[in-house]
């Protein structure tokens, strides 16, 4: 006999549960009630709180809810993504945690009817997990590469909340064509149920209930049974099969199988459809013999979706599915009682509604949604700025060369990598469209450890800005929202926060969220991650074929910055983390960030303003925008020479704060670009210029005071690439 | 000038197939896709066998591919030298499985899938494409797990007897191909041929124009096509 208890659910729930069913639920109901309402899968503790973030826009096709957000691009393309966390597998079992991460975020976009085109990833380690983030990036790489996916991007950031709760975010982005609307919501009844892909194992039970749902302790390496493992094969002809029934037209309606499976999957898409579903589970291909029909049910085996199929032409969508070697299995029937029954053996083991299951838990009320001030005490003392710290700070591993990661990666494949993983953007150039695409991922917890609210702005300001350097305006963004234990008042308010300065940032910049992910717990042995907010953004670029430069190229430009920082402002930045603090990350001034992304997108397109290079400042701050100006990544088209004032010579330097910008302009046209950039009220200086001398020259101050630093391309190179253990 | 039918050969798990026949099209070839389980080859005067992980690199990369039906399709009209075949990453390593190219692709020696640009150099021109000549080169990138190129004693011994190896990489320092590998190949060797059959590591395909990187696989697979 199982308990409420043994299920996870709290004795206030159970006392709902028996209230809703009306009578003692049975071993499965109660089963079918601990999985989705576990955290993970009801959102409980986070979806009040969601409902703050706009999700309005004229380019939004399908907005939250789904299995990925969908905008669209141009006439001819709309655009499906979504990041979603696979955090506590990966840390059971950093390679299998990590792939089935990457095949779970691409049956979600192919559930939208989209193929995928592009993967990046937003990953968090300690400083010393190098075993994790190796099984992590090798677990990546043996999905995406083998199902043919490019992994086109993504960032890396360490702390020491990480080490024993890394994050592993995958983001996702598919391409569909207009009028292709699928997903879990076009069921009607009478019609048939079809499973395909892998055979139902044992694997993966309570994967999500109770990996993803609760505290780890150092007693919890026995979890590691309830990691799924990936088959890529299975899931490229799982990809394929699927698409290729979707292009008969005679699919009504599709739910990938992943957290809690067959459960989740199955209830999902009967309320969706507002359908009643009759499952026979005696017809679920299982890999092992006497499986029960909780395990059936609870079971996270990788790589199967769920479809409904018309009626009188569903053949033709089967014989699609055939042609990619896999066997549909008809599961059941749509009814139109309402009800979600379950058979085992003729036997009716659960008779429930499906929308007891989705929507019945009870949700943590959400508070007023108010944005507490900022710190006090911030902007702490800075440390003295020397060309050796400066040199030293390339090599830290929140801002070294990504190259021994991404190298592992195939970033190429299906011929549209214009912009790859050795860029802060992608660009895409596509075959369906003469627009490109655009893609950007930001999410620094670093930012969001002391104010969340002004991490989870940061974190929008700059995913926003990486594609202002390119002219593209974003059509949607997707949130993946880490944190500990919602139980914990504290870390409850701080993930509020979190999505206040979200949707702060979102209403500034005029951007609807479309989807995202929440993931909860990332918490061990009391030990908890910075809140960490993840944000991906999408956007049509103007001329994929041309992506502006984000390198010098020639001598005699001018070297303009936009939007210097005014006030002391260091919290939160690498260089104070590396001085031994943390304070609050400052709050971006999202009007001006407003303004200037604005301008630069027009100003881009003006030839005439002989815009040439463009980078956003951010992590390693405007030291870390120059020495990457440079194009330590190839010969170098010239040097660089810049002037900076001795008085707050770190803070200008280091700090980190969205919406500066660094521009090469045209020997001829840098004073109209700063007329018309004084005409918005932004502020602008030169800096200095490029220059035929190889290398980064610094002068500091001014007059007979003055002095200068220089480094050789060599110099700053061995630094940015060092890299430990790899 | 040969005609240009070619023929793409598509396996469970083939991922570069798509992106293959796009850049074959933009060459104006006429391609037609084959599915593994066919017995028959079409009407055809090339047939190239693309990238990816046919049947998810069980066993050995190429080992389970090597025995699909449409292999003894292709076994046949080489023999017959009916056609012209490029194997291209896991087409390489299906045609050293079936053992119409000798020899074999093994793990990288750094254990790891590496994704990156490479310049490669023809050491000897494969017989009948008296086009590529020794000493071009063409930038390519490479994407495999499983491209060291190994290869008996005396097999190797042959390569060299007939002129060297098909292509080297070329090492991005010293700008010589002397041995030097991304991926642990004995002598270098990025692609070899035998007769009218050649596979190579690089992904030509991925190389069809600038915005991509180099345009050296649009005119490396020009070539092959018989064009100028």
């Amino acid at each position: 006999m199982m308990t409420a208890q043994d299920v996870g659910l709290t004795e206030e729930e159970a006392v709902y549960v028996r209230e809703l069913v009306g009578r003692e639920p049975s071993d499965l109901e109660w089963g079918l009630f601990g999985v989705l309402w576990s955290e993970h899968c009801s959102y409980k503790s986070s979806r009040t709180r969601l409902r703050w973030l706009p999700k309005e826009g004229a380019a939004v096709v399908a907005g939250p809810g789904g299995n990925a957000g969908v905008v669209r691009l141009d006439d001819a393309v709309e655009v499906a993504f979504k990041v979603e966390s696979h955090n506590h597998p990966s840390f059971v079992e950093p390679v299998q945690g990590a792939a089935t991460g990457v095949g779970g975020i691409i049956r979600d976009v192919v559930a939208m009817g989209a193929r995928p085109i592009a993967l990046m990833d937003s990953l968090r380690f300690g400083s010393r997990s190098t075993a994790i983030r190796e099984g992590v990036v090798r677990g990546i790489g043996d999905y995406g590469n083998a199902i043919g996916v490019p992994t086109v991007g993504g960032e890396v950031f360490y702390g020491p909340g990480y080490a024993k709760n890394p994050l592993v975010n995958v983001l996702c982005v598919g391409l569909r064509r207009p009028g292709r609307e699928i997903g879990a919501g076009g069921a009607r009844p009478g019609e048939d149920v079809y499973l395909i892909g892998q055979a139902t194992g044992r694997d993966g039970i309570h994967g999500a209930s109770l990996l993803a749902s609760r505290d780890f302790s150092q007693a919890d390496q026995d979890l590691r049974p309830t990691v799924q493992v990936g088959d890529p094969y299975t899931g490229k002809l799982l990809m394929e099969a699927t698409l290729a029934a979707l292009a008969t037209g005679r699919v009504s309606a599709l739910q990938d199988l992943g957290a809690a499976g067959l459960a989740s999957a199955s209830s999902e898409l009967a309320v969706r459809s507002g359908v009643g579903l009759a499952l026979d589970l005696d017809h679920v291909p299982c890999r092992e013999a006497r499986m029960t029909a909780y395990e059936i049910m609870l079971s996270e085996t990788q790589e199967r979706m769920l479809l409904v199929l018309d009626a009188v032409h569903g053949e033709e969508a089967l014989a699609a599915i055939r042609s990619w070697g896999l066997v549909p299995k008809k599961i059941g029937t749509t009814t139109a009682d309402g009800q979600y029954v379950l058979t085992l053996q003729g036997k009716r083991v659960a008779v429930l509604e499906a929308q007891w299951l989705v929507d019945g838990c009870p949700l943590k009320p959400a508070p007023a949604p108010r944005v507490a001030p900022p710190p006090v005490g911030t902007g702490s003392p800075p440390e003295p700025v020397s060309p050796q710290a400066l040199v030293a700070m390339l090599a830290d591993p929140d801002l070294r060369s990504r190259e021994p990661i991404y190298r592992r990666y195939d970033s190429m494949i299906q011929t549209r990598t214009v912009w790859g993983p050795e860029h802060e953007v992608a660009v895409l150039r596509l075959k369906e469209s003469p627009g490109g695409l655009a893609i950007s991922v930001a999410g620094p917890g670093r930012w969001a450890a002391v104010d969340a609210y002004s991490g989870g702005a940061g974190a929008v300001a700059l995913a926003v800005a990486r594609l202002a350097v390119q002219a593209v305006q974003p059509l949607g963004l997707t949130d993946g929202l880490n944190a500990g234990n919602p139980d914990q008042p504290e870390t409850l308010t701080a993930f509020s926060q979190m999505i206040l300065g979200i949707r702060d940032a979102a209403l500034a910049l005029g951007v609807p969220v479309t989807g995202g992910n929440v993931s909860f717990h990332n918490e061990t042995d009391a030990v908890a991650i910075w809140p960490t907010p993840i944000i991906g953004a999408v956007g049509r670029h103007p001329r994929p074929d041309r992506p502006w430069a984000d390198v010098v190229t020639q001598a005699g430009m001018r070297i303009v910055l936009i939007n210097p920082p005014t006030r002391p402002e260091l919290g939160g930045s690498v260089w104070e983390r590396r001085a031994g603090r943390l304070t609050a990350y400052p709050r971006v001034g999202l009007d001006r960030l407003r303004r200037t992304v604005g301008w630069l997108r027009q100003a881009l397109l003006n030839d005439a303003l002989g815009i040439e290079a463009v980078r956003a400042v951010a992590e390693g701050g405007l030291w870390l925008t120059l020495v990457k100006l440079l194009g330590l990544g190839g010969p170098g088209g010239a040097g660089i020479a810049v002037t900076l004032a001795d008085e707050m010579l770190a803070e200008r330097l280091l700090n980190e704060v969205v919406g500066q910008f660094v521009l090469t302009v045209d020997e001829n046209h840098w004073p109209e670009v700063m007329a018309e950039l004084s005409a918005l009220q932004i502020d602008s200086s030169v800096l200095g210029r490029t220059v035929a001398e190889d290398g980064l020259g610094l002068t500091v101050g001014s007059g007979s005071e003055a002095f200068t630093w220089h480094w050789a391309r060599g110099e700053l190179l061995a630094a940015w690439s060092a890299w430990e253990g790899a | 000038m040969m005609g240009n039918k070619v023929a793409v050969v598509t396996f469970p798990g083939s991922n570069c197939d798509h992106d293959t026949v796009w850049a074959l099209e933009q060459l104006d070839a006429e391609v037609v896709v084959v599915r593994h389980d066919a017995r028959d080859l079409p009407a055809c005067e090339r047939v190239v066998l693309p990238g990816g992980f046919s049947y998810g690199d069980y066993l050995r990369a190429g080992a389970l591919a090597a025995h699909a039906p449409i292999m003894d399709a292709v076994g046949r009209a080489v023999e017959r030298e009916a056609v012209s075949v490029l194997g291209i990453c896991n087409g390489f390593q299906i045609l050293c499985e079936r053992g119409i190219l000798p020899g074999a692709l093994w793990s990288n020696t750094s254990g790891e899938f590496v994704c990156r640009w490479e310049w490669v150099e023809v050491a000897s021109p494969p017989a009948g494409w008296p086009e590529f000549s020794t000493g071009m080169r063409f930038r390519l990138p490479v994407a495999h797990g499983q491209g060291a190129f190994r290869v008996q004693e005396d097999g190797l011994a042959q390569i060299w007897a007939q002129g060297g190896p098909f292509l080297r990489y070329v090492d991005p320092t010293t700008s010589r191909s002397t041995g030097y590998s991304p991926n642990g190949s004995v002598d270098g060797i990025a692609g070899i041929s035998r007769g009218r059959v050649i596979g190579l590591m690089p992904h030509p395909e991925r190389a069809m124009h600038s915005v991509f990187g180099s345009v050296d696989g649009r005119r490396f697979l020009r070539m092959w096509l018989g064009g100028p």
